[in-house]
């Protein structure tokens, strides 16, 4: 029967993990909070915007800790360079189709590990003396646990077809591999017990409104077009695959110039297949964005279609956005 | 599109360039633009707790309460869009928010942002409310009524960060102010924002709320004339 005032860690090594965890906890709040205007879907967005606040206060409340442990206040440091280089990889995807590696860098592998950290902590920590840090890491135990369930839901909607799902588990697998090399945020290794995978079965409170976030997203599932213009679209789109030089400028509004370059780019990615992206109106007039997909890649097209006596027609087109085709994994 | 050409659409079909509250379709244009702002808005306080690190860990604090209230308004004002039947992308929107939040200097940034951009919300919204308890529509008047008071929240948190971030350096407070000047100048919307009633006005001045949020009165008798010799579109 151990002694109840019996202790597993020193003040000073209470202090130092604690800076460990505030180091996890606020640069995976600069990334997220960073990676919000590099990220398009809106439920991703909303993901880490919401959780950008809570990971501010779990430092915030780490910070304040410190001094209450003879420690200098607000300060993380990390256990090695090795976590560092971890943190350093979690952060690399930047780019617009990285949104699946940026949410399984934090929501799989951080914040997992994180939240069985605290569990640990938790588990190890004397109840007699220290309840002050007991207290802050069951806060940040319950708001992890919600963030993981969250992430998981947004995840499994934006990493809906195998490839994705690939490069979620090529990605993870990576960054376990350097944060087991770095022995974790401490750098004492990783803690026994695991965070308790989410799963479909999760319930609902701890999933935060990421359901909710995801249906938002999707509030539109088909564009409000009328259906003369739907049609007219659909054969100016085939004209454009098509290649017919004429064709597809017989919808030319009276006094519109046909954009040349804009054909050229679209060519240049071989286009096989088009569909709307994007459907706005400005009065009377209609703004379509046509994306043409192909082996090379994916144009899109802006439109501005308006109502003559004769049916639609087009008075403006430009390139809105040309994209090389996707690398099918991030790289090693 | 650029703004301009999107208002000058408008113009040539006879509608008015800004999205005016005379009916229900054009504030759902007004919501929608309002949407996209707050979207901006959130990305903008999302780089702020990202690009400066060595500012005070206070700053970061308050910029990530930020990020997590715009994210509250982002979803709000989807859920409003909804409420009067429009859409996300119903309306061409342009990214002039977030080109306007990407200073490099933090003082600027929250200066521009926090008391530029903020304070056009706290017009805007103050509006909004107003219109939304005429017309007998609660949930519009409820909602946007949360939303200003963070706004006015925000507005409060970039006067406090311009003082401290600039203490003892006046040349970096002036430049600062400026940035925030031509910010103003720039939401000025051609002359749309100005002194005067809810209903007389395209974008009310809130000087009430200004006043509550921080703003001097010599700062609101500045702004009132910058909209008086405002260009229009």
């Amino acid at each position: 029967m151990p002694h109840p005032l019996e202790g597993r860690f020193s003040v000073d090594h209470s202090a130092r993990l604690i800076r460990n965890y505030r180091y996890a906890v606020e640069r995976a709040l600069r990334a997220l909070g960073g990676w919000i205007a590099l990220t398009p879907e809106i439920s991703a967005k909303l993901l880490m915007g919401r959780h950008v606040w809570d990971l501010a206060q779990h430092a915030d409340a780490f910070g304040k800790r410190l001094p209450e442990l003879r420690a200098p206040a607000q300060v993380s440091e990390p256990p090695n360079p090795a976590f560092a280089a971890f943190m350093d990889a979690l952060e690399e995807p930047e780019g617009k189709e990285q949104t699946v590696e940026r949410l399984v860098g934090v929501y799989r592998v951080l914040k997992p590990h994180l939240l069985a950290t605290y569990r640990d902590h938790v588990a190890r920590a004397n109840p007699v003396y220290e309840p002050p840090t007991r207290r802050i890491l069951e806060r940040c135990i319950e708001d992890e646990a919600r963030h993981i369930a969250a992430g998981e839901t947004i995840l499994r909607h934006l990493a809906s077809t195998p490839a994705l799902d690939e490069r979620a588990a090529v990605w993870q697998g990576r960054l376990e591999g350097l944060l087991a090399a770095a022995g974790g945020v401490t750098g004492d290794g990783l803690p026994q017990a695991s965070a308790a995978p989410p799963t479909a079965t999760q319930p609902p409170e701890l999933d935060d409104d990421a359901r909710e976030w995801i249906r938002l997203e999707r509030t539109v599932t088909v564009w409000p077009i009328p259906d003369d213009l739907r049609a007219t679209l659909q054969s100016f789109g085939d004209a454009l695959l098509a290649r017919d030089a004429a064709a597809p400028r017989r919808w030319l509004a009276a006094g519109a110039a046909w954009d040349v370059g804009a054909e050229s780019s679209l060519y240049a990615v071989k286009p096989a297949a088009h569909r709307v992206v994007a459907f706005a109106r400005v009065g009377h007039h209609r703004l379509v964005k046509l994306s043409f997909e192909g082996a090379d890649g994916a144009a899109t097209l802006l439109t501005r279609w308006v109502p003559a006596a004769d049916g639609w027609r087009v008075a403006a087109l430009e390139v809105a956005r040309v994209d090389a085709a996707r690398p099918a994994l991030p790289p090693p | 599109m650029r703004a301009r050409e999107v208002a000058q659409l408008k113009i040539d079909q006879g509608l008015p360039p800004f999205p005016d509250l005379a009916s229900r379709d054009s504030i759902k244009d007004r919501v929608h633009g309002i949407m996209v702002g707050e979207l901006q808005a959130m990305e903008g306080a999302g780089r702020t707790v990202c690009d400066f690190p060595e500012a005070p860990w206070e700053f970061t604090l308050d910029m990530a309460r930020q990020v997590w209230d715009e994210s509250r308004h982002v979803e709000i004002y989807l859920r409003l869009l909804e409420h009067l039947d429009g859409y996300a992308g119903e309306f061409p929107e342009t990214t002039i928010l977030w080109r306007c939040a990407c200073a490099e200097d933090a003082a600027a940034r929250v200066a521009g942002v926090n008391r530029g951009l903020e304070g056009l919300a706290c017009d805007v919204f103050n509006q909004l409310v107003h219109i939304a308890r005429k017309m007998g529509d609660p949930i519009l008047e409820r909602a946007v009524e949360f939303v200003l008071a963070d706004e006015i929240t925000h507005v409060r948190m970039g006067s406090k960060w311009l003082t401290r971030l600039t203490e003892g350096d006046p040349e970096r407070r002036r430049r600062a102010i400026e940035f925030q000047e031509t910010i103003d100048e720039r939401f000025n919307l051609g002359g749309m924002r100005r002194l005067g009633d809810h209903e007389a006005v395209p974008v009310s001045i809130a000087t009430d709320v200004r006043r509550m949020a921080g703003f001097t009165e010599e700062e609101i008798e500045r702004l009132i004339k910058s909209t008086q010799r405002s260009q229009v579109y």
